[in-house]
């Protein structure tokens, strides 16, 4: 009984921190999907949206709850602009330009935060924090984890929806398949991969508001999350969103779980041991070859 | 006259002119310091420069060395090893400094030891505690503070005055600080009669360690002994709540749980979590030293907030490098480690003094986070307050 509990609480927990990794997953997943471009500033522009949520709980007293949505707004913005001012003009360039602008931009980004913030961390205090769920006498859930995770299930399920449902969606799954025929079938492709990359960034936004509370942030916050998304957009099958979706919950699943049985050090030795694995044994992932 | 030719012109003189400004203008005498004001450690790196800064005012008020003004060039190493070797380099053969202080972390100090080495410049060691430091045995290294051993025994004999407990669990960060200290804490104790009933190190800086406070619960340790940095260490101590996870005794290898802010209530520190744990010590704001208090005053005029021993160490480091250089009358690094062999000296942090290996023999402590401030409880002839046994998270309000 004890051992199914502990077992039941280490599942929770993946879960609960699952979530977060299936969004900032899914918004590399999206990018990839539409533009094939690996974005290597992906755990930069979650420390951006991290940054954004902190001024605002800081200097205005915004709850990262609503202060995440700012940072996602803002997020979409800066991605948009970022496509329009650099990423458009390498996107028919070989793999090793994108992947050296992306780098790039992710260096600039961290150098930037050091300048300006510091390289000092913050960590926003919520009261919340202090407040655990109790479900029985050995199940317990911090109330921060599960607000998250609430959020994550609804924006998560939100993205999906207009990826596959809305005419928006469509055009952006056009590009994926072929670039040259969506042009011809009158889909813009400028402005759609525009907004895919904003709405890319926009998930990190998301996911950069909704983890402050439960951790802390520094200008190099976001680089293990890169190595993370890296390993969901694999697991899920390059470029499919539900397949990032599921992955990011699988991966905290098993993190928790190896934590509990095999030890924590293990835990990132075993994300790349998937990673390695999906790449060479399935590449196509779990979601066999669907993109966006 | 061609542009090229022009820019060409230009860069001789721009670079003419760095190398005479590296080289120094002989106005001032140089010591390197290398710490992390970057990077994971900037909080630790920062108290180190606010120390080191304390100290070059006072020596230079007092009329600075040999006649010159003292100057410390920094270099940071961004919290990383790779750069604290860089530094070393840039340090030695560029700006020709005769002796080295850093850096903060373990890490970091571990791999620079060969490359002072290497180039036979003295090191002066102000913070790093794990043992591999100076079991290398370079006879350039020169470590102030207490080592990793020493930290386990204080803890060890501190326990065994408190009931002895018998089962002991480490939690450790995966790396040579958090290795060191739980391998030196495994020897000391499992040799005074303990049994070791979890091992696990972890991967430092991640948001959950819940499974893994799990897996230690389900052991049942009556002790537990953390090597953590302060991020980890508020991480740890909230969702050891959350786990509900009791141990008699939550003991550690300093560092996080001995940073200033750990135990308040600001936004970086673990307030009401931190309450009722014991950390080793190095020195506090009322050791009975000549000069802690004044250097407590000093730093908290400049930061605002109360120093923890890493400033101390910094500041007593840089202290010991101004005597060093007064006695050695000299800028050859040979002539420096021969004058740091021989030192004696009392500082706000104790009396500095090295054994044959480089070690200075400083005694550790043990101090318990009691209404949120760090009250030493061990030995039991300094204790400001007796150890106060931890109650169950359900116990406390």
């Amino acid at each position: 009984m004890e051992f199914t509990l502990r077992a039941l609480q280490a599942v929770l927990n993946g879960l609960l921190t699952g979530s977060l990794y299936a969004l900032i997953g899914m918004g590399m997943a999206l990018i990839f999907g539409v533009m094939r471009i690996v974005n290597f500033a992906h755990g930069a522009f979650l420390m951006v949206g991290m940054y954004a949520t902190y001024m605002l709980y800081d200097h205005l007293h915004v709850t990262p709850y609503v202060g995440f949505l700012v940072a996602a707004a803002l997020l979409l913005g800066i991605g948009v602009l970022t496509y329009h001012g650099l990423l458009r003009w390498v996107a028919e360039r070989s793999h090793f330009m994108q992947i050296l602008l992306t780098l790039g931009i992710a260096l600039i980004l961290t150098g930037g935060a050091q300048l300006v913030f510091g390289a000092d961390y913050h960590k926003a205090n919520l009261p919340l924090l202090d407040v655990n769920l109790h479900l029985g006498r050995h199940i317990t859930i911090n109330a921060p984890w599960l607000l998250s995770f609430a959020i994550t299930v609804v924006l998560a399920t939100g993205m999906f929806l207009f990826v596959m449902k809305s005419r928006f969606g469509r055009a952006l799954r056009a590009i994926a398949q072929n670039r040259y025929a969506a042009s011809l079938m009158g889909i813009h492709v400028v402005r759609t991969e525009a907004l895919a990359f904003g709405l890319g960034l926009a998930a990190v936004g998301f996911a950069g508001g909704l983890l402050l509370p439960v951790f802390y942030l520094y200008p190099t916050v976001g680089d293990e999350f890169t190595g993370k998304a890296f390993v969901i957009v694999v697991l899920g099958g390059m470029g499919s969103i539900e397949g990032a979706a599921v992955a990011g919950v699988v991966l905290g699943v098993i993190e928790s779980l190896t934590s509990l049985y095999w030890g924590n050090e293990w835990a990132l030795t075993v994300d790349f041991a998937i990673f390695l694995g999906v790449l060479s044994l399935r590449p196509s992932g779990l979601f066999g070859s669907q993109r966006v | 006259m061609r542009p090229t030719w022009l820019l060409g012109a230009l860069l001789v003189v721009s670079v003419g002119a760095a190398c005479k400004g590296k080289q120094g203008d002989g106005k001032t005498i140089r010591v390197g310091v290398v710490t992390s004001l970057t990077g994971s450690q900037a909080a630790f790196g920062l108290a180190h420069k606010n120390g080191y800064t304390i100290a070059l005012n006072e020596i230079n008020a007092k009329g600075g060395v040999m006649g010159k003004p003292l100057e410390v060039v920094f270099y940071d190493d961004q919290s990383k090893p790779d750069q604290a070797v860089q530094g070393v380099a840039k340090l030695i053969d560029q700006d020709h400094v005769p002796l080295i202080l850093g850096s903060f972390g373990s890490e970091n100090t571990r791999a620079m030891v060969p490359a002072v080495d290497q180039r036979k410049v003295p090191l002066i060691v102000p913070t790093a505690t794990a043992d591999n430091i100076m079991e290398a045995g370079s006879p350039w290294v020169f470590r102030i503070c207490a080592g990793s051993s020493a930290y386990a025994t204080s803890t060890t004999n501190f326990l065994k005055d408190n009931g002895a407990p018998r089962t002991l669990a480490l939690i450790y960060e995966n790396t040579n600080f958090g290795q060191s200290n739980a391998a030196a804490m495994k020897t000391v104790a499992t040799a005074a009669g303990m049994t070791v009933v979890a091992d696990e190190g972890y991967q430092p800086k991640s948001p959950d360690y819940k499974a893994l406070l799990q897996r230690v619960k389900a052991k049942e340790p009556e002790v537990v002994y953390y090597a953590s940095y302060l991020l980890d260490a508020v991480t740890l101590m909230r969702q050891s709540e959350e786990v509900d996870f009791n141990p008699k005794f939550v003991t550690s290898a300093g560092t996080g749980f001995s940073a200033a802010e750990f135990p308040t209530s600001t936004d970086k520190g673990a307030g009401k979590y931190a309450e009722y744990t014991f950390s080793v010590s190095q020195w506090l704001p009322s050791s009975p030293w000549a000069g802690s208090k004044e250097f407590d005053e000093a730093f908290t005029k400049l930061t605002g907030g109360h120093p923890a021993y890493h400033a101390t160490q910094a500041y007593a480091a840089l202290l010991l490098a101004a005597d060093v250089l007064s006695r050695a009358k000299s800028d050859q690094p040979t002539a420096i480690a021969d004058a740091l062999r021989k030192t004696k000296l009392d500082t706000a942090f104790g009396p500095i003094q090295f054994d044959a290996k480089g070690q200075n023999a400083h005694p550790v402590s043990i101090t318990q986070v009691q209404h949120g401030q760090y009250k030493l409880v061990w030995p039991g002839d300094s204790a400001e307050s007796k150890p106060v046994a931890t109650p169950a998270w359900s116990e406390r309000h």
